[in-house]
């Protein structure tokens, strides 16, 4: 099976002496990608920016000038976590436009799996603000494609933050699943497991908030018992991955317990609601310890290209018993959404 | 009815941030109205352990005694998220702010630019009303801040 991957573009000037989200991390990244010696079945697509007409799909027209704008005066701080530079207008174009070129070669091949590296991150970007180290929504800039042509998209995100941009731009939008697994309480405060799409999609977000320790057994069960029947219920053509590598246990950013082989044994499972081949790509969002970040990647690109090669996985830290109180959040707020709906439209 | 029970700050330790303290503390006082101060940990604030979350910090304590307002009726609130978002979630339901108070701009942010703008942000979203105390400068210089 092939791995197809967006071409490497500069993204070094996109930087903030001491920031966390810095540019080796695309580096290591990209060595978790070398580090399974491909050959021939590595696959690079050409560079390609976003066109405006394709951020336009997920990001208001005002943001995207201003953002542009305020790039090219020079930069700065967008909040106290997010920054911007000269040139990072130029990257986060390049980052968005990734996506949609290793879309358009899995489309066109018809098999394989994608991967694309992102600097800067993008599933905390709103439609119109940037937040969270995030300036372009990358993910949902390319299922907007994808819905756009008719598609039905799932995003899983496991990244240790909840997606709040994602799920907010497509929040009333049948045509986009949207799962997460992250910590909470933790920053952006977002995903509760009552969040369950909006009134024309209903069921259309699906968030497992667990406590700080939990492991990759309770991830893997939140995939398999909670989001599953919802996917298969919604019977996606398509499968984009926010693989954010910060709920790794050697992360500094956050506390989840993850072992590079965990996200390996959970790409697996998210990879099963791929019902075609060439029909699923993932996205780098966070992931800030280096030596982690290349190994988690190589697992679970490895993982999905057949290699069976798994280490340690981690198990037995709390927040079994949140599957079972997602569960039940979640019925009751699908109820009361039901509910409201049919009220709504009875009257 | 109090129609202003409870007035939540937005605070980050910025000038502009405690120039709002001082303006929410001095109306609560005058009005009768509990105080939630209301500090958003982000991303990297995550980052830093050495960061106390819990107790609320000296500088509004200092403010409080300054503004002479009650400090068993001020509350220390800390919430993951962007300021906005958090603020925004104060008005809602347990703590449901009557008002909500900020600077003009908080840290990192550079004058006169709309991106980024919590304050703003909040004006356009916030289903509760949002007061913008000007900046401290600008207020020196026009005499906007309301006086004690």
């Amino acid at each position: 099976m092939v791995l197809v991957v967006n071409a490497e573009y500069d993204d070094s000037p996109h930087e903030d002496p001491g920031h966390p989200e810095r540019p080796d991390r695309a580096g290591a990244a990209r060595h978790g990608v070398a580090d399974l010696h491909l050959g021939s079945d590595l696959i690079v697509t050409e560079p390609r920016a976003a066109t405006r007409a394709e951020l336009s799909r997920v990001h208001a027209g005002g943001y995207l000038d201003e953002l542009g704008a305020f790039c090219y005066a020079g930069g700065g701080d967008l909040d106290p976590d997010t920054y911007a530079t000269f040139d990072s207008w130029s990257i986060a174009t390049q980052a968005a436009g990734g996506g949609l070129a290793v879309i358009d070669e899995l489309r066109r091949r018809d098999e394989g799996v994608g991967f694309v590296v992102t600097r800067p991150p993008g599933h905390h970007a709103l439609s119109d603000r940037a937040m969270g180290f995030c300036l372009l929504n990358n993910v949902a800039v390319a299922a907007a494609a994808l819905r756009n042509q008719g598609e039905r998209v799932l995003i899983v995100d496991w990244d240790v933050h909840h997606g709040n941009g994602t799920q907010a731009i497509f929040w009333d939008d049948p045509h986009v699943l949207y799962v997460s697994t992250h910590q909470w309480p933790l920053y952006p405060g977002s995903g509760s497991a009552s969040e369950v799409g909006g009134r024309h999609a209903i069921d259309s977000v699906v968030n497992v908030p667990l406590p700080p320790g939990a492991t990759g057994d309770v991830v893997r069960r939140a995939i398999d018992e909670v989001a599953a029947p919802v996917v298969e219920a919604f019977d996606p053509t398509w499968v984009l991955v926010s693989a954010g590598f910060d709920a790794h246990r050697a992360d500094p950013i956050a506390e989840l317990q993850l072992t590079s082989s965990d996200f390996a044994v959970v790409a697996r499972s998210v990879a099963s609601f791929a019902k075609r081949p060439g029909r699923l790509a993932l996205f780098l969002e966070g992931g800030y310890d280096l030596d982690a970040l290349r190994s988690s990647v190589h697992a679970t690109l490895g993982a999905l290209l057949g290699e069976v090669n798994l280490d340690e996985l981690s198990h037995g830290g709390p927040g079994v018993e949140q599957i079972a109180r997602t569960q039940s959040a979640r019925r009751s707020a699908l109820d009361m959404l039901r509910a409201t709906k049919d009220e709504d439209d009875f009257l | 009815m109090n129609s202003l029970a409870m007035i939540a700050v937005g605070y980050d330790g910025s000038p502009d941030s405690k120039a709002a303290l001082r303006w929410g503390l001095s109306l609560a006082r005058d009005v009768d109205a509990r105080v939630t101060v209301v500090h958003a940990t982000g991303l990297l604030e995550h980052l830093d352990a050495t960061t106390p979350r819990d107790t609320t910090p000296r500088d509004v304590t200092d403010i409080a005694q300054e503004c002479q307002f009650d400090e068993s009726r001020l509350e220390w609130f800390v919430d993951n998220g962007d300021a906005c978002s958090v603020l925004l979630r104060v008005g809602d339901a347990p703590r449901s702010a009557d008002l909500v108070v900020v600077g003009s701009r908080g840290q990192g942010k550079r004058a006169g630019l709309l991106l980024g703008s919590t304050s703003l942000e909040l004006a356009q979203h916030s289903s509760t009303p949002v007061v913008i105390v000007p900046s401290s400068e600008r207020s020196s210089a026009n005499g906007a801040a309301p006086r004690d």
